[in-house]
């Protein structure tokens, strides 16, 4: 390339600046069109200019449609030049102007001429350009010469065809299906190992939807001897993730077979990845994760770095399932704590202290302080979770260990690293009594030197929080008040609001704390002022209710929720007052992740919390016609309508908002035969259908959403459950499953569904009370229920909790959904938040006498809603 | 022709390069004609409409041309104008036989007479009376006149009739051409000095 060539000249003599930096869009433009129409061109400059545009292009300028256009134009004229230098660029170029120029289409019959021509160095970057420039209507003319390609001997083209292919798939998925059969015939080619892997990456695109397809494709490879290893490590991700997403796939013993198979393989990639996704696969049982652990454990021995690194990350996230399961390696893990490496030993270590016993604590936390000086902050991070864990396993060892966090919080490292130590410190708080002491003063001591004003206020709530339960509240006063004085207004202003907390806490302190609110009253910061004046004025009422709704007490709001809903408050004329009800509950799962404090909730690991993000977004903002109705107070889970591998399947989600239940149905079609068209799902029963938002078009194996939005009565008429019986109607159009042409004519057809139910549990959002007993006398016995039920189908206690628990879909509180082993009988205290924000509590005392018998006590802000639950029960 | 370049190359000839734009309406026979004029050895025998454009090389006596054959399907005509610029000449192919489209071959050979990018160069062009070998082909000297020919003032031009098939009539016309180009370059040598 002598472009590239002369610059690196130019660099190296250090004369002048880098050609290719501070480029100026209009003037590479201006000099390319110069440079391209002049006869003859000439390739050594060309190279230089295309690279520039290159460089324009990818510096991310933004070029206009019209100048787009023109300098596009201007270097189709190069493909009058043979070299290869600037044949090459300008298919790059081609490829990175595709989207931004007309008439990218001008260079298709050289484009084809290209990939079918003599020089091989031409065809494979042809046919990607080719792929990129063409449209849904101009595939089918390149159909021919893609299918060709994909089989051609060169396997430099026929991998740029397959992989384009993956390209086209996703727009166009209905085409590519129609040449699969190139596809699987490059897939058993016994030539290029690469040509392989990429037929089956297409292979699997096509059809993922299908999972009969993609059954069908690991057993048909899994059978051919001599695949390469690549195309080996993708067949066993296809299948894990075949098996992850859904075990009851048929065969999928096979499919699990096939990846046991390749632990024996000869190549060490395949081995790992083998081993790999059988940790990943989340094998519940040891005696599953033992080949996979027995296959690390050699590799834990291996001369190469790379394969050791592999293994101890793999190994420590087995030990976070199935840490006896890896206790195996012990020995191996022990050995490899003097690694050259860093980040072996490291990963060894925080492996270690997930199997180890409660012996080896001590030992292995004493080696934590020389391993932490000279490794990054992510490994730190997971010494951290390790640390932990062994906390919340060895409850006896919680002091030590906290200490040992509270030393590692003395040392350098970036906020991430301090946040996580925090939030292990704040973990610690909750389960152990004689560890709570010391990490609240540890948190103390952090709070007096913490750069970070996020963990400082994270600091100061826990205290607030906690330090008034202790023994001796006092003592922290100081360390908050030292706050104000010395930091930033978001930190005095939290120490403001966790001074607060003494003062409705603690009596005692109360004038004293009023004293410091005052000073704090006079602060230059206006919401440091607010605050204090606020909670003045309070203290000042003596209203225990008034300080208990607005200091003591927990807030259960969404804080995204409750953003939003002022947000779209302040959008209206303000007229009405805000109603706090419309705001949605938070999720104790969401609460757990702001206030790091839900036993279970913070990932320890991401092998275990893949997926599942938190915090949604309100689903109903996504669809015009209903964002009317949000926002949702509580979204089901999804639930299937139909059983799998059917014609068509359909899945349900209840969101329920305030007085309107919308019910999303996810629909795929699987027929390869028919397009469907207005599909939308009748709902017959007790509520009124209010608004459908059909799915104008389905495609085969595409998934999409229609809604029924049905109207809810009030709580006066609120039966406890409704039914809908549903149905699917929609109208179908044939086609033909090869070429995808769709006929003209269409028939009304419909397909029964399962029937859904509305229950109370989906009018209950659920809330987690840390002091139950507390929020249970506060609500008062005037609202009230009480009833005792034979529970004659219940065998046991704990099964009796759970039906009870996921009927009414509440907060077990206090851990009372565990039922200690051995006893006879047993309290579950639940709490929740009604639809419309009537709180809810419910104790429910079950004994065991010849099936289960409960005591049912309800307590709620509205006696409709008590009376509801009980009635739901009985 | 196969023989020229080589032996110029032998003898270190180089010929002078030119670009030329050969235009006329689908299906007249251009990537037909192109394909006869290049080496035996690299001409193909699966010649498919074209989309957008290809560029050809082939070389007379004293020139190296770099031809850019167009499609000359209705969509794609607005896209000839692109490389009207810098070409030396044209080569207009007329379907004979397709007396039909006639008036739009006219149409679109008097708006690439006025484009502003040729309007004023004395660039020639060339047209292939082509598929003469066809029953219903009108003659040359027809064609002409239903294409008003004559009107054509400021540019040189000249009609052959072909017969892109056997390679009947390609000679005369890219010889003429060639000359015209050659001599339409000198001009223009001579302006700029
Ligand atoms: N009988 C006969 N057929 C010809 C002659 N020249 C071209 N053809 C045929 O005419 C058809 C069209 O030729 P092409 O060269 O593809 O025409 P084109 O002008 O390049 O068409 P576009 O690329 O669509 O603009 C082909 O089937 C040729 O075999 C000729 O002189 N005589
Ligand atoms: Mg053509």
């Amino acid at each position: 390339m002598h472009g590239f060539r002369r610059d690196k000249k130019e660099e190296e003599d250090g004369s002048g600046s880098h050609s290719l930096l501070h480029l100026d869009k209009s003037s590479v433009l201006q000099e390319a069109r110069a440079t391209f129409n002049g006869t003859p061109v000439v390739a050594r400059k060309c190279s230089h200019v295309l690279t520039k545009i290159l460089m324009v292009l990818n510096q991310g300028e933004a070029i206009g449609k019209e100048e787009a256009t023109e300098t596009f134009f201007a270097i189709t004229k190069l493909f009058q030049s043979r070299d290869q230098a600037v044949r090459r660029l300008v298919y790059v170029c081609i490829k990175d102007m595709a989207s931004i120029s007309n008439d990218v289409i001008i260079v298709t019959s050289s484009l084809t001429k290209d990939m079918t021509g003599k020089e091989d160095e031409w065809r494979a970057p042809a046919i990607r350009a080719l792929c990129r420039i063409t449209d849904a209507q101009m595939l089918q003319s390149i159909e021919r010469l893609m299918k060709q390609a994909m089989v051609d001997k060169t396997p430099q083209v026929a991998s740029a065809a397959l992989t384009s292919s993956v390209h086209v798939a996703r727009t166009n998925p209905e085409v590519v299906r129609r040449w699969l059969n190139e596809a699987t015939e490059a897939a058993s080619s016994s030539g290029e190992g690469l040509v392989q892997y990429h037929a089956i990456g297409l292979l699997y695109t096509a059809r993922k939807h299908d999972k009969l397809a993609v059954r069908k494709l690991v057993s048909k490879h899994a059978r051919i001897a001599n695949r390469s290893s690549l195309a080996c490590c993708l067949l066993i991700r296809i299948a894990a993730k075949a098996l992850e997403e859904d075990d009851s796939v048929p065969n999928s013993g096979e499919m699990m077979d096939f990846i046991e198979g390749c632990l024996r393989h000869k190549s060490e990639m395949v081995i790992y990845e083998a081993a790999r996704s059988l940790v990943g696969l989340n094998a519940t049982n040891p005696k599953e994760l033992a080949p996979a652990v027995s296959v690390l454990q050699l590799f834990c021995s291996s001369p190469k770095p790379t394969l050791r690194l592999a293994a101890v990350r793999t190994l420590s996230a087995a030990a976070a399932i199935q840490p006896a399961a890896v206790s195996a390696c012990n020995l191996d893990l022990e050995n490899l704590m003097s690694d050259g490496n860093r980040s072996v030993a490291t990963l060894a270590m925080s492996t270690l202290l997930k199997t180890g016993g409660e012996s080896s604590v001590e030992r292995l936390v004493k080696q934590i302080s020389s391993f932490m000086a000279d490794i990054g902050d992510e490994l730190k991070v997971e010494v951290v979770r390790a640390v932990r864990s062994l906390c919340e396993k060895f409850p006896r060892k919680a002091s030590t260990l906290s200490a040992t966090l509270a030393q590692m919080l003395r040392d350098e490292g970036g906020v991430e690293y301090k946040s996580a130590l925090v939030d292990a410190l704040i973990a610690v708080l909750h389960d152990d009594n004689d560890a709570r002491n010391a990490a609240l003063s540890h948190l103390c001591e952090f709070i007096e030197d913490c750069e970070h004003t996020s963990l400082a206020t994270r600091v100061l709530h826990v205290l607030g929080r906690e330090g008034p339960k202790t023994a001796r509240p006092a003592a922290f006063i100081r360390y908050i008040y030292n706050r104000v004085i010395l930091e930033a207004a978001a930190v005095r202003a939290a120490a403001v609001t966790a001074l607060a907390q003494f003062g409705a806490h603690c009596p005692q302190l109360l004038p004293s704390i009023l004293v410091l609110l005052r000073r704090c009253a006079l602060d230059q910061d206006d919401e440091v002022r607010d605050r204090a004046t606020l909670y003045i004025a309070i203290f000042q009422s003596e209203d225990q209710s008034l300080i208990s709704s607005f200091i003591s007490g927990e807030m259960h709001y969404s804080v995204t929720a409750l953003e939003k809903s002022l947000k779209n408050y302040l959008k209206t004329s303000c007229s009405e007052e805000f109603d706090m009800k419309t705001v949605p509950i938070a999720t104790p799962l969401e609460q757990g992740i702001t206030s790091g404090s839900a036993p279970g909730s913070a990932p320890i690991e991401p092998v275990v919390a893949r997926a599942k993000a938190t915090v949604k977004e309100d689903p109903l903002e996504k669809v015009p016609q209903l964002a009317k109705y949000s926002p949702v107070f509580k979204s089901s889970g999804p639930l299937a309508l139909t059983e799998a591998l059917t014609e068509y399947t359909v899945s349900c989600v209840k969101h329920v908002t305030g007085s309107h239940v919308v019910l999303q149905f996810t629909c795929e079609n699987t027929l390869t035969d028919q397009l469907l068209e207005d599909v939308w799902v009748q709902v017959e029963g007790d509520l009124e259908i209010v608004e459908i938002v059909n799915i104008d078009e389905l495609k085969c194996g595409v998934q999409q959403s229609c809604y029924t939005v049905v109207e809810l009565p009030d709580v006066d008429n609120l039966s406890s459950t409704f039914t809908l019986a549903c149905t699917l109607k929609f109208k179908v159009r044939d086609c033909d499953p090869t070429t995808g042409e769709v006929d003209d004519g269409s028939y009304d057809d419909d397909y029964v569904l399962e029937d859904i139910e509305i229950t109370v549990a989906d009018h209950i959002q659920k809330v987690l009370k840390a002091d139950w007993a507390a929020a249970w006398e506060e609500l008062g016995p005037q609202n009230e229920l009480e009833d005792t039920f034979a529970l004659s189908a219940m065998n046991t206690l704990q099964e009796a909790v759970k039906q009870i628990h996921s009927f009414l879909g509440m907060q077990a509180c206090e851990r009372s959904d565990n039922v200690p082993e051995g006893r006879s009988a047993h309290t579950l205290l639940l709490a929740g938040v009604f639809r419309g924000g009537h709180a809810v509590l419910v104790r429910s005392r079950l004994a065991l006498s010849n099936g289960v018998t409960m005591n049912l006590s309800v307590r709620s802000t509205d006696p409709r809603v008590s009376n509801l639950i009980t009635q739901s029960v009985g | 022709m196969g023989i020229f370049s080589k032996l110029a190359e032998w003898l270190g000839v180089k010929r002078k390069e030119c670009n030329i734009v050969v235009v006329g309406l689908d299906n007249s026979g251009k990537t037909t004609i192109l394909n006869k004029l290049k080496p035996d050895d690299s001409q193909t025998s699966d010649i498919v409409p074209t989309i957008g454009f290809n560029v050809e090389n082939f070389s007379s006596k004293s020139l190296q041309f770099n031809a850019f054959d167009m499609s000359g399907q209705g969509r794609y005509r607005n896209l000839w104008e692109h490389y009207y610029k810098d070409c030396q000449g044209v080569i207009f192919v007329i379907d004979s036989a397709d007396k039909l489209r006639m008036p739009v071959a006219k149409d679109e050979l008097d708006q690439l007479i006025q484009h502003p990018d040729l309007v004023s160069k004395r660039v020639p062009v060339l047209f292939f009376a082509n598929k003469m070998d066809h029953r219903d082909a009108l003659s040359s000297v027809k064609c002409s006149t239903l294409l008003k020919l004559d009107e054509i003032s400021n540019k040189p031009w000249h009609i052959c009739a072909s017969n892109a098939i056997t390679g009947e009539g390609l000679d005369e016309g890219v010889n003429w051409l060639s000359d015209q180009i050659k001599s339409y370059l000198r001009d223009l040598e001579r302006r700029r000095r």
